[in-house]
């Protein structure tokens, strides 16, 4: 089960403009349009993929609302598709696709696509920084560049609203070989994938039912003073922050999150942590502050977990 | 105890369209208003759904493709323009926060604020 990561997310959108220029300005590039829909690719070619929600070549919409239509996971070869589609064809219809991948739900409803990654090798420099005693760059290197414009690198991590965590995290650890680094107790587990070192590639978020769809979606860039800078280019269009910038506790990763048309958030982040099978997880409970060790901007409750949403009348 | 704020213009309100404005300059938007033909429609930014969170996912960015909705992009819920009824949506069945509005003879839009709500509210002029 050589899982590498998501290659590319899926939504059926209202407004498909305005989400166009969303994603340009978040820092993706348009890279034309297939059986699903528009593409938009960071530089490694993982991509977000839009379409209209009414588009009869998109997966059936959730019952949410919520506009995810599917997740396409790269695999590292052939054998890993062979693997997947075996244990999946044991108890649910695996589809195989003209183009060569391979499709099925999880124990959610969530649809799935598997295909040999399409990920670009990135050939690009971490930022360099000059500490005392072990300066990174040379001298007359200057570390700010205002005309700087961050790009997305890879597509990181996402994050789902789900009504049964436990249920979802069995799936993906005994079906699909993904492990668990860390557990944020009353939200859920952050889960990785057999082929990378990642501290989370996905992470679950047990929510009433009537939330089930993507949470957030998250980019990394080549660091926090690239997520500073792009945040700060993003905010200054228009563009409404939610929640940063910050820095996670597990998974160290700066955070800056915004709103987006396609009813979930969208984050720069950079900098997160690589575990192996060494690693032992850790557990705390879901509260802001357990999850921020410093934040730029108050924000009293960052996601709508245990239980019903404030308000409610049901 | 309530404020009376001068929003602006009516007239600076393109018809179909949604302005949101930050009377307190508390550096983002804390109320919108939706004008269709004569008809001004106010709510506090804020959903129901996650009582702290905004709206739109951009200024001004309140209705959905079609006009005929107030969206909220955090996740996704939908509400009715008049009446502020989430339609759809994690909140269905809950409401939006009225803003009361009146109109002047010179064609300006006033708001009356809860000020506890808006805080800290730095009224443009005072009633």
């Amino acid at each position: 089960m050589n899982i590498i990561g998501p290659d590319a997310l899926v939504f059926g959108v209202d407004d498909v403009a305005a989400t166009t220029s969303y994603l340009n300005d978040y820092g993706l590039t348009p890279a034309g349009r297939d059986a699903l829909g528009d593409r938009f690719e960071a530089l490694d070619g993982t991509s977000i993929v839009i379409a209209h929600k009414d588009d009869a070549g998109l997966p059936p919409a959730l019952p949410t609302g919520n506009m995810l239509r599917k997740t396409v996971y790269g695999v590292a070869d052939a054998r890993a598709l062979i693997e997947i589609a075996a244990e999946l064809g044991r108890d649910r219809e695996v589809r195989h696709l003209s183009d060569g991948s391979i499709e099925a739900a999880d124990d959610a409803g969530f649809v799935l696509g598997f295909q040999v990654t399409k990920r670009r090798p990135l050939l690009l420099p971490a930022e360099a920084i000059n500490a005392p005693g072990a300066p990174q760059r040379k001298p007359n290197q200057v570390g700010v560049d205002e005309n700087l414009n961050p790009r997305p690198r890879t597509l990181s991590h996402f994050a789902l609203f789900v009504p049964d965590a436990a249920k979802l995290e069995a799936f993906y650890v005994q079906r699909l070989g993904f492990r668990v680094t860390d557990r944020l107790v009353g939200a859920g587990p952050f889960l990785q994938p057999g082929g990378t070192l990642e501290h989370h590639t996905l992470f679950l978020i047990n929510t009433p039912p009537q939330m089930k769809g993507m949470e957030h979606v998250a980019f990394h860039l080549g660091g926090p003073h690239e997520v500073l800078s792009a945040g700060t280019r993003f905010a200054a269009k228009g563009y409404q922050s939610f929640w940063g910038p910050g820095r996670h506790s597990f998974g160290s990763n700066w955070f800056w999150y915004f709103h987006s048309p396609m009813g979930c958030r969208f984050e720069f982040d950079a900098d997160m942590d690589q575990m192996d099978k060494s690693w032992t997880p850790r557990e705390k409970p879901a509260t802001t502050d357990s999850t921020q060790v410093y934040l730029f901007q108050a924000r009293e409750k960052w996601s709508p977990v245990g239980g019903p949403p404030p308000g409610a009348r049901h | 105890m309530d404020t009376q704020v001068t929003l602006g213009r009516i007239d600076a309100i393109p018809d179909g369209q949604a302005r949101g404005f930050d009377p307190g300059g508390t550096g983002r938007d804390t109320l919108f208003v939706v004008r269709r033909g004569a008809a001004l429609h106010g709510w506090l930014d804020r959903c129901p759904h996650e009582v702290v969170t905004p709206l739109p996912y951009r200024r001004h960015a309140y209705l959905n493709a079609a006009g005929d909705r107030i969206v909220c992009s955090a996740h996704g819920a939908q509400f009715d323009i008049a009446s502020g009824e989430c339609l759809a949506g994690p909140c269905r069945g809950e409401f939006l926060t009225p803003v009361p509005l009146t109109a002047t003879a010179h064609g300006e839009l006033r708001a009356q604020l809860p000020a506890d709500l808006l805080a800290p509210v730095l009224p443009l002029s005072q009633p």
